[in-house]
């Protein structure tokens, strides 16, 4: 029998994967095209991802439903597709998980506001995770993650939305920038609060990703470390996106450059620890020969 | 010469994002028959000014952002008819056609600006979210604005930022217009390799960018 995600944690640190987006992209996602629509579109292709994110030594992989709440899909006039849509996100990942590895069901944000900033209330906010959550819950996810989120009360609703539907635990990660007085949300949300909010809340883990690179990643670890004994997730992007001389995008920090703090980031705290925005599998199989040194 | 004490009511009316605050004393500027270019620049503007410092050193956030570009709009309603009834002529931005990128429904950054650039006077034509390339040259041709503002959040869209200049070039129009380009994966470097007037980090440099390119600073 498998371990439960927040057991192993206690155990040994837990590896991520890393970016799917651009991923999709590199085999032919078309812009403007709902990434979650492959989930039923091009099955294969989201299969193969998670396998090579498996294959680089990542325990868990994050299901392909990163923008799959309603209010997002809805975008794309897809939002009557949202349950159908995340079961199979869930379900692919499943299939391609070898025994003893976890399979994470992404909820990033609806890309909306709460009022009195936009239209929305927090309950029609958990209302659209929590349909999203059924799917991914239905599918075979063994956790929630709530992730990428600017918004403190957006993710309260959205861990509200997914408990009113499904006894998984739920994880949670903020987005945040780095200031001179610390890390914030785009709403002005402290490490500190967010940490003590979704603790009460009840999450799992709480952590950080997207945003910050991996040095600033372990700074914002710390800030975490102090304010809850929660396991803290960490997941940095690979610098900032950069064009390069042949017009391609590519990310400022270099795969080196970013493995070199994953140990500092370990050692700041983070149990769970995986990439974000300009990484890929090499960065996860760097990352696991990283975290293997330094627990050997 | 209004009194220091009012413009200041009116500037910390807009620091605090409190409408009602500005709506009341926009309204007793009119019913007082107060100089409203006096009351504009040396009372709301001074504050809309402060609220962008506030953002920058990272005491502001969205939120109090937000709060404050909708005070200000909101005591331009009241001011803008008595300016306009008066034939006084506020000194106004132009017009600004604004959108993110077709293949993009990213809006949160775009919006902030869009709100920010009417606070600061301008007459925004906001496009939406993934917005057709060609959406923005009829518009900005059909309304005579002469600066297009593009928001981009993926990597994959913001090549739109940079079609939408050859666009403007295949119809001779590239002249006509002050490109600007902004999103979380743009940059001054960007910028500069596709040909755009201009880049800005964020919604109050964006504001200031634009007051620039404008000429109104």
């Amino acid at each position: 029998m498998t371990l439960p995600l927040l057991d192993l944690v206690k155990t040994r640190t837990v590896l991520l994967d890393g970016a799917m987006g651009t991923e999709l992209m590199a085999r032919g996602l078309p812009q403007g095209t709902a990434p979650e629509a492959w989930n039923v579109d091009r099955p294969g292709l989201i299969k193969e991802i998670h396998g090579e994110y498996f294959a680089a030594g990542a325990d868990v992989v994050l299901t392909n439903s990163f923008g799959g709440n309603v209010l997002k899909l809805a975008g794309h006039d897809l939002g009557d597709r949202t349950y159908e849509l995340n079961l199979a996100a869930a379900r692919l990942a499943r299939e391609i998980a070898p025994a003893g590895r976890y399979v994470a069901g992404s909820m990033g944000p609806t890309g909306k506001f709460l009022k009195p900033q936009g239209d929305f209330t927090e309950e029609d906010f958990a209302a659209a995770y929590a349909e999203q959550a059924r799917g991914l819950a239905d599918g075979g996810a063994d956790v929630l993650l709530v992730e990428t989120q600017y918004d403190l009360r957006e993710a309260l609703a959205a861990v509200r939305g997914a408990r009113s539907v499904s006894s998984l635990p739920v994880f949670v990660t903020m987005t945040f920038n780095s200031f001179p007085r610390g890390f914030f949300t785009l709403m002005g949300d402290t490490v500190a609060r967010s940490a003590a909010e979704l603790e009460k809340e009840g999450v799992g883990a709480v952590g950080a990703n997207c945003t910050l690179n991996s040095e600033q990643m372990v700074g914002c670890v710390r800030a975490l470390r102090e304010t809850t004994a929660l396991p803290i997730i960490a997941q940095a992007n690979a610098g900032q996106p950069v064009i390069g001389q042949d017009g391609r995008v590519g990310y400022s920090q270099g795969l080196e450059d970013y493995v070199r703090f994953v140990p500092e980031i370990v050692r700041a705290g983070a149990g769970f620890v995986g990439g974000c925005c300009g990484t890929n599998p090499s960065f996860i199989r760097a990352m696991a020969r990283k975290i293997r040194e330094e627990s050997s | 010469m209004i009194k220091d004490e009012l413009l200041r009511n009116m500037s910390e009316a807009i620091v605090g994002g409190d409408r009602v605050a500005a709506v009341a004393l926009a309204s007793d500027a009119v019913r007082s028959g107060a100089d409203l270019l006096e009351v504009i620049e040396k009372g709301f503007v001074t504050g809309l000014q402060k609220v962008g410092e506030l953002w920058e050193q990272g005491d502001y956030f969205l939120p109090e952002l937000i709060s404050s570009a909708e005070a200000m709009k909101a005591a331009m309603a009241v001011l803008e008819p008595e300016l306009a009834r008066k034939k006084i002529e506020a000194r106004s931005g132009g017009k600004v056609v604004i959108g993110t990128v077709e293949g993009d429904i990213h809006d949160i950054g775009k919006n902030l600006v869009a709100s920010m650039l009417q606070a600061g006077g301008f007459e925004v034509f906001d496009l939406g979210a993934d917005v057709k390339l060609e959406r923005f040259v009829e518009k900005a041709e059909a309304v005579g604005a002469r600066i297009i503002c593009l928001s981009a959040l993926l990597t994959t869209t913001m090549t739109n930022q940079k079609r939408l200049i050859g666009l403007l070039r295949d119809r001779g129009l590239r002249d006509k217009y002050k490109v600007l380009v902004g999103g979380a994966p743009a940059s001054r470097k960007w910028a500069d390799e596709i040909g755009a007037d201009g880049y800005a980090e964020n919604a109050v440099a964006a504001v200031k960018l634009v007051r620039t390119i404008a000429g109104r600073n």
